[in-house]
């Protein structure tokens, strides 16, 4: 049987299965995405349009990170746990095909919160968005770096500590990475640390596709992505073979 | 010959811990629309062995070959051939029991998938009641059903049943086992992974006993009931519990649970047991009491246990 047939169906019935989830969670996204856009200006007195434009071109960098390093170790971790993922190795069809069957249903649940908190970003501040045609790329390359190290660490690790992992990951992000805020901001070594972690060079990628005018991204950051990328799905893949 | 295992072992060494011999030198044979019992206590071996012929785990030594191809040559191949309906629940969520179902049989069957066969099964099976309702709040039993149509519904040349019993109701049962029956006529082999082993009596043509990795005994279920020599058992009911009974000289093994007592004896002392025990019926202290040949129970349990099991 075709490869895409495999990858229909099996789409099909992750998707089903997780149906009512991935709904709330989308929902939940929305509400995160246009949070950081509004919530964050409570917090900074008399924001500057740089600023809220740091923070609208931040929250969909945190939703795709939200989703592939947090909601989506959760769901392996309890997959694991209660043997679908043993029954999933028990299928007819590539492990490969799985992964990339998941991987585009973690994708689309992150396009509502995205559009919706840029939306409401633009007509409540108008930040100054510069949208370039990088952005459909960008995107998939950021979605895919972190969930393809979501699927690395999760099938990697007992549940446990990927839940672990997870929750110091979602308050590394909000607080401590330069997301939402300049890197300049951080003590040095931090810096040298999100030189090297994937997070700062998904928040660059993101930002100067959506603000191409304002921002800029080197090419040092698009290789930091693609490393991760291959290192997470890399990973994911040989645990899956595993025997 | 569908299946063949020849001498498979597999070690599992955990860091710091002892190491454990899960499957010692074991050697089976399947022939097709054959179904294979495969007995044994927990950790006796059974999972690991099922594992590596879905080409899952990979055997330390021994080679497991599927219809003469070994099955570590092409996993997908092995995993196209071979279904299995796993021990543990299978995690439905939102999906309905036709829904996951119906995908599986698309996953397997691709354009040979044949919807009729569902409505089929579902029929079989008394499930038209829950076939569109969500997984996630069905019954134990409407979920394990579910899981051995989704392993069925394209069978392959094997297909491993784990339990497939478990949670369903004694009706339903009867139906299942009419299933099995039928994908077996049709050329599908079967292996049967069980602890409940009056039930598999009744249903298998093959029974292997795995204990501690190793095959002890296997065999069609006569044959394996008459290595344990030609016994008799005999069951009775206690009228209370507290009672404690001593193993009479003539029984060779007795087994407890509960109220009921299994003794088992050689043919030759059936009378002298017989009297033994209408003397407790009078006393009040026994219920009732049956007499039987010895069963595949009987056997698996002095073949895998001390003389006195009591549990």
């Amino acid at each position: 049987m075709s490869l895409w047939s495999h990858y229909k169906y099996v789409f099909q019935l992750q998707f089903l299965r997780n149906a009512g989830f991935l709904i709330f969670m989308a929902l939940i996204q929305i509400l995160i995405s246009v949070g950081i856009v509004i919530g964050f200006t409570y917090l900074i007195p008399a924001p500057d349009t740089k600023t809220i434009l740091f923070l609208a071109t931040g929250a969909p960098t945190i939703i795709l990170i939200i989703t592939g390093l947090v909601i989506l170790p959760q769901q392996v971790g309890t997959a694991k746990s209660d043997g679908y993922m043993e029954f999933m190795r028990t299928w007819p069809v590539k492990r490969s095909v799985i992964l990339g069957a998941e991987t585009f249903m973690w994708i689309i649940i992150t396009v509502p919160g995205i559009v919706v908190a840029s939306l409401v970003a633009h007509f409540m501040f108008s930040p100054g968005y510069d949208i370039s045609w990088t952005v459909v790329p960008a995107l998939l390359m950021i979605a895919l770096t972190s969930i393809g190290v979501g699927y690395g660490f999760s099938y990697l690790l007992s549940p446990t500590a990927s839940l672990g992992i997870s929750q110091v990951i979602i308050f590394g992000a909000l607080m401590f990475s330069p997301v939402n805020f300049p890197m300049d901001r951080l003590p040095e070594w931090l810096q040298t640390l999100h030189e090297i972690l994937p997070i700062y060079s998904m928040a660059e990628v993101m930002r100067a596709s959506l603000a191409t005018t304002t921002f800029d991204a080197t090419l040092g950051n698009y290789i930091n992505l693609l490393i991760w990328c291959v290192i997470g799905y890399g990973g994911a893949i040989i645990i899956l073979n595993r025997k | 010959m569908v299946l063949e295992v020849r001498n498979v072992t597999k070690i599992f060494q955990r860091k710091g811990k002892n190491k454990i011999i899960a499957n010692d030198n074991i050697s089976l044979e399947l022939k097709e629309g054959e179904i294979l019992g495969l007995l044994g206590q927990n950790g006796a071996g059974k999972t690991t062995l099922v594992n590596q012929i879905l080409g899952l785990v990979t055997p330390d030594s021994g080679e497991i070959t599927l219809l003469g191809e070994s099955v570590y040559q092409s996993p997908i191949r092995t995993r196209s051939l071979c279904s299995i309906q796993p021990q543990s629940q299978v995690p439905l969520g939102f999906l309905s029991p036709k829904q996951a179902v119906s995908l599986m049989g698309k996953v397997r069957g691709g354009k040979k998938y044949n919807p009729k066969r569902l409505d089929m099964l579902f029929d079989a099976l008394d499930m038209g009641k829950w076939a569109n309702k969500e997984g996630q709040s069905l019954s134990g039993g409407a979920r394990r059903l579910t899981a051995f149509c989704m392993a069925v519904i394209v069978p392959g040349k094997l297909v491993i049943l784990d339990e497939p019993t478990n949670d369903v109701d004694p009706v339903r049962r009867r139906y299942l086992w009419n299933v099995i029956r039928d994908l077996t006529k049709e050329g599908t082999s079967v292996i049967l992974v069980t602890h409940n082993v009056l039930e598999a009596e009744k249903a298998v043509d093959q029974v292997a006993i795995i204990h501690d990795g190793r095959i002890i005994t296997q065999g069609a279920p006569t044959e394996v009931k008459g290595s344990v020599s030609n016994h008799m058992r005999m069951e009775l009911s206690l009228a209370d519990d507290r009672s404690e009974l001593d193993c009479p000289g003539w029984a060779n093994s007795f087994h407890s649970n509960g109220t009921r007592i299994i003794y088992s004896m050689d043919a030759s002392n059936v009378s002298q047991s017989i009297d033994w025990v209408k003397n407790l019926v009078d006393k009040g202290i026994v219920n009732d009491y049956s007499l039987s040949p010895t069963t595949i129970e009987d056997a698996y349990i002095e073949l895998t246990s001390n003389k006195v099991v009591s549990s």
